[in-house]
Parts: structure tokens; C-alpha cells; sequence
């Protein structure tokens, strides 16, 4: 139905959704003094799809730095997935890290404990 | 006036082994521009990725916090000031410190809840983090919802450091220090 696509600012991730292949992908840093801008629009774009779509839906993550705003919205977004995999909607979530830092590992590891859908933490 | 010398200001700085520091009044760009030169100084001094991320998003939580405490006080530009600090100690841990001015009673309660950290190892810090997570915001979608003073205790290697100088009957300078 809607594919959108952010640009990569200093402190806001590149974006994309892809409604045919259902796959969101998110790539970068995230740390904006107001994650709610550009976070609802990624929200209400996976609501919509897990809504409408009836696909399975997977997140491609390449995201590295997250401020506690980020963090909070994007457990927002998880919450949406978790309520989906329980309503047996299939979702998954592929996040990518550099092996060098494992502080992304440590940040994704923390969202994978609250989650019960497929979560790969993959290190490159 | 005070005499033109940059020379002490800069023994100053050496000695205390300052990298980079900042006072005035801060913008959401300028907390983005001053991140920027912050990362190329933790690469250019070889700092660990680790090491530099934890920096940097210590950094950015306190200076954050800083602007949206202005902001939610309706303060004007002038009064968004802070003074942020990024400096090593006598070990080669980084420290990052940053003060601002604040109602006094605020600065107490910050002061009380710097103190109630302290006494928590990582594994209490983790959960009152995640318990902080999932609490509803109250009407302020856009800030961290108080997860980031917990998330500054959680990357810091010893207990977080704040003390308060009383400006008049009304306003105090808090100063906040965390060490990496």
C-alpha cells in the first residue's frame, strides 16, 4: 500500500518501509531531543501494516546509538510486534551489529529479553 | 576588568585534563555539533568503541535532560545554559560532568535521587530501569520519561556525584559528574 522512506540526519537513523516485502529496515544512530517527531510516523506505519497488511512483517535494524527517548519509543514499536506474534501474526526482528562494540549487542539483548517473537542478534 | 591571559585558564584545563568543554546557553544543534567533536576526540585518543559510546551517550542524556528541564520551565533560551565538562581523571577513566541552573527544590530532588542510586549495584539499577521503561508517560511523549539520570548510573563506574550551590532565595547551580 505505502512505502516510506526517512533520509539519515546527524542524529536521526535512515528509515525505510516496505510495505510489498514487509520489511522495515532502520540504520544509524537515534538519539533526536524529541524522538516522538519521528517515531510516531514509524509507529503508525507498523500498526497500519500489521492491521491491513496480512504478511509477515520483519525489522531489518542496523541501528547503533540510542538516547533514552529512542529506547522508550522503540519498545513502543516492539510492544506492537509482541501483541501481533500473540495474536499469531508472524513478525521478526533481525537486529545488526559490528562485533567491535558490544554495547549494540548489550542494547538489543536488553529489548530480546522482553520479547517472545523471533529476535536474532546478529554481529558482523 | 580581569587581565587578558588565556595562559592560566589553559594550565588550568591541562591539569584538570579537560578534552573539551562548553558554557553558555545550549540548542538542540549545538548539542549535536559539540557530540560530533566529542566522538572524533574518543577516536583521535584511541578510546575503546565501547568505551567512547558510553561517552558519548552520557553526554547526550545529561545535556538533553538539561534542555528539556528548560523547556518544561518555559524558560527562555538565555536560561537553557549549561556548563558541560569532558575530562579524564588520574586513572585515564573518561568523566563527563555537566551543571545548570535550576529551581532550588528541584535541585534538591535531584540531588535526593542521585543519592538513591548510589546505593544500587547494576543488576537493582537494570530493573528500576526497565520498571521506569514500561511506566505510561505522563503527557511528555518526547523525553526519556526520567530513564536517563538511571541510564547515566547504569554506564558509570562508581556512583554518580552531584552537588548544589544556592544562586538566591529561588535559583541553585547543580552540578552533576559521572565517571565512565
Amino acid at each position: 500500500m505505502s512505502d516510506f522512506s526517512i533520509p539519515r540526519s546527524q542524529s536521526t537513523p535512515a528509515i525505510q518501509g516496505n510495505w510489498s516485502e514487509g520489511v522495515l529496515s532502520m540504520q544509524g544512530d537515534s538519539y533526536p531531543e524529541n524522538s516522538y517527531e519521528l517515531f510516531h510516523q514509524v509507529f503508525e506505519w507498523v500498526e497500519r501494516f500489521l492491521q491491513d497488511a496480512g504478511r509477515p512483517l520483519t525489522l531489518e535494524l542496523h541501528l547503533l546509538y540510542l538516547n533514552t527517548s529512542s529506547i522508550k519509543a522503540m519498545m513502543d514499536i516492539f510492544d506492537l510486534l509482541e501483541a501481533a506474534h500473540h495474536a499469531g501474526q508472524p513478525v521478526a526482528v533481525n537486529w545488526h551489529y559490528d562485533k567491535r562494540n558490544e554495547r549494540v549487542a548489550d542494547l538489543a539483548e536488553e529489548f530480546k529479553e522482553d520479547c517472545t517473537f523471533p529476535f536474532a542478534i546478529v554481529g558482523f | 576588568m580581569e587581565p587578558f591571559d588565556l595562559f592560566s585558564m589553559r594550565e588550568a584545563y591541562n591539569r584538570q585534563q579537560i578534552m573539551l568543554c562548553f558554557n553558555g546557553p545550549i540548542s538542540r544543534s549545538l548539542i549535536e555539533e559539540i557530540g560530533n567533536a566529542l566522538r572524533n576526540y574518543l577516536e583521535a585518543d584511541h578510546a575503546h568503541p565501547s568505551a567512547a559510546m558510553d561517552v558519548f551517550a552520557v553526554y547526550i542524556e545529561m545535556t538533553q535532560n538539561i534542555r528539556h528541564y528548560a523547556t518544561q520551565k518555559g524558560w527562555q533560551e538565555q536560561e537553557a545554559a549549561a556548563t558541560v565538562v569532558i575530562a579524564r581523571d588520574e586513572a585515564g577513566r573518561y568523566v563527563v560532568s555537566a551543571g545548570n541552573m535550576v529551581d532550588a527544590a528541584d535541585g534538591a530532588g535531584l540531588l535526593a535521587k542521585v543519592e538513591s542510586l548510589a546505593g544500587l549495584d547494576k543488576t537493582q539499577l537494570k530493573a528500576i530501569y526497565k520498571e521506569q521503561l514500561r511506566k505510561p508517560r505522563d503527557g511528555d511523549a518526547a523525553t526519556g520519561a526520567g530513564l536517563g539520570l538511571i541510564d547515566i548510573a547504569r554506564k558509570a563506574s562508581e556512583p554518580l556525584l552531584a552537588s548544589m550551590r544556592p544562586l538566591n532565595e529561588d535559583r541553585a547551580f547543580i552540578s552533576l559528574r559521572a565517571v565512565i
